[in-house]
């Protein structure tokens, strides 16, 4: 089997949900198989460089996915306690959302 | 062959995760995600990376259980066996390459030490047990926070 293919796997079902999904929390759940796909990039290339190299950019790629998973749930709270919703649409434009509903009633 | 079938694992939860629209089911298939992806790492030699990756997921995994919880609200909608066997197939095609093909060779495999000398000379068990408490305590809350909705004091 090729990691380098399944790695591209997982990137591509990532863009998907990112480009397609409006839920925050599948946003999130994009990044992280992204981040993933890239994590298993760096692991399994580090032996044909370095173990070293490898090692600290492993360190580094965990600890960025961490961080932006700390931003983006902050994102989600934040945004859900002061919209109501989680939903891009949305949250992009909230008030042509508002003078849609209120035609609609 | 286990890496084999760890793969398809790994495409088949990915997809899951992605196509499931109710939150709850959704973050549970990403656990499994970080799982078949934790299990791909120590089963392809890389042990410290393996302790790692389930830490870092089961971190991950509490807080998305916790916020999924807090923010989503009731399970109102359980997938239709239809829309599940669509992704389930889809996945297992998805992942066919991945397991079947190799365009550079021979598999890539990372030297690293025993699990044994992993856990106890350079302290993953420390990692590891840390991830646990962290995980069965926010279990406990995830309880709690459910016990108290399904009674109505929330």
């Amino acid at each position: 089997m090729d990691f380098v293919i399944l790695s591209l796997i997982l990137l591509a079902v990532g863009i998907y949900g990112l480009l397609t999904k409006r839920e925050l929390l599948k946003v999130f759940i994009s990044v992280e198989l992204i981040a993933t796909a890239a994590t298993l990039n760096f692991v399994m290339l580090a032996p044909s460089v370095s173990e070293q190299v490898g090692e600290a950019f492993l360190v580094l790629a965990f600890s960025t996915d961490t961080a932006v998973s700390a931003v983006i749930l902050a994102l989600l709270v934040i945004a859900r306690k002061k919209y109501g919703t989680s939903d891009l649409s949305q949250l992009v434009e909230p008030e042509k959302q508002k003078d849609k509903s209120e035609v609609e009633t | 062959m286990i890496l084999e079938a760890l793969t398809v694992g790994l495409v088949v939860s990915a997809c899951f995760a992605v196509f499931i629209d109710e939150a709850v089911y959704s973050v549970a298939a990403l656990a499994g995600t970080f799982l078949f992806t934790s299990a791909l790492y120590a089963s392809s030699g890389a042990i410290f990376v393996a302790v790692f990756q389930f830490a870092v997921g089961v971190g991950t995994l509490a807080i998305l259980f916790l916020s999924g919880e807090m923010l989503g609200g009731k399970i109102e909608n359980k997938p239709k066996p239809r829309n599940v066997i669509v992704v389930l197939v889809s996945g297992v095609l998805l992942s066919l390459p991945a397991a079947f093909l190799s365009f550079f060779g021979a598999t890539s495999s990372v030297p690293s030490p025993s699990f044994g000398e992993t856990l106890w000379n350079l302290r993953a068990v420390d990692v590891v047990l840390q991830g646990l408490v962290v995980l069965i305590v926010a279990l406990g809350i995830g309880i709690v926070l459910f016990e108290k909705e399904r009674k109505g004091e929330m």
